[in-house]
């Protein structure tokens, strides 16, 4: 697990955040926390796109986002658990880890 | 109108994901402006769209067409690897992301 990943995975963290934040935000801290966690998911974003292929990058953010909030959505918000959610989570991740092995740090290479 | 509206948040999505993909080569206020641009017509166009198609369709259909057609601009314009595995591999993610909009 190198860094360059793990950034997007962080991004993806604050998209859950920010997806639970625009549902339920109240007040001027709230709505003000949504919107940080939006900027700083988007600065995250770009910052991972300098060493791996963007198109990876936001395939898997919005993967990891959409099962993070899925995931929360059951533990958090009395959301229904079905076993069609758990293989389709399943079949995300391998989806990932894949992308992980076949993808090179494309712009290490170059310098 | 509101199936239009959704059709054009995915289009402004993809466009928001080549914008952060030119970023990477020049970084130009315009680009960020474009980029920024995009990615709020966007979100503004879905949450519109999402007052008349139930949110899990409206979400499912805006990501399919985001982040695939950001991938495909990736691999046509910007040099991205169109190696197979990779492919299948994004293909899945998406499939996935996708259905689990629907089923929720």
């Amino acid at each position: 697990m190198n860094k360059h990943w793990l950034i997007v995975i962080v991004a993806s963290v604050f998209e859950v955040l920010w997806v639970i934040g625009l549902k339920h935000s109240y007040d001027v801290w709230t709505w003000g926390g949504t919107a940080f966690a939006i900027v700083f998911t988007f600065y995250l974003l770009l910052v991972a796109g300098r060493y791996l292929p963007v198109g990876t990058v936001y395939a898997v953010f919005v993967g990891l986002g959409t099962a993070g909030t899925v995931i929360t959505g059951i533990l958090f918000f009395d959301e229904p658990f079905k076993i069609s959610k758990i293989l389709l989570i399943i079949l995300l991740l391998i989806g990932v880890m894949g992308l992980k092995i076949v993808t090179d740090d494309k712009k290490e290479e170059a310098e | 109108m509101a199936w239009i509206a959704l059709i054009v948040a995915g289009f402004c999505e993809v466009f928001g994901v080549a914008m952060m993909n030119k970023w990477q080569y020049e970084k130009k206020a315009t680009i960020m402006l474009s980029l920024i641009a995009g990615f709020t017509i966007s979100f503004s166009c879905l949450s519109y769209a999402m007052n008349t198609i139930p949110m899990g369709t409206a979400y499912a259909i805006w990501t399919g067409i985001g982040a695939s057609g950001g991938a495909l601009i990736g691999i046509f314009f910007f040099g991205e690897s169109k190696d197979w595995k990779r492919i299948v591999f994004i293909t899945m993610v998406l499939s996935a992301a996708v259905g689990l909009k629907l089923v929720s």
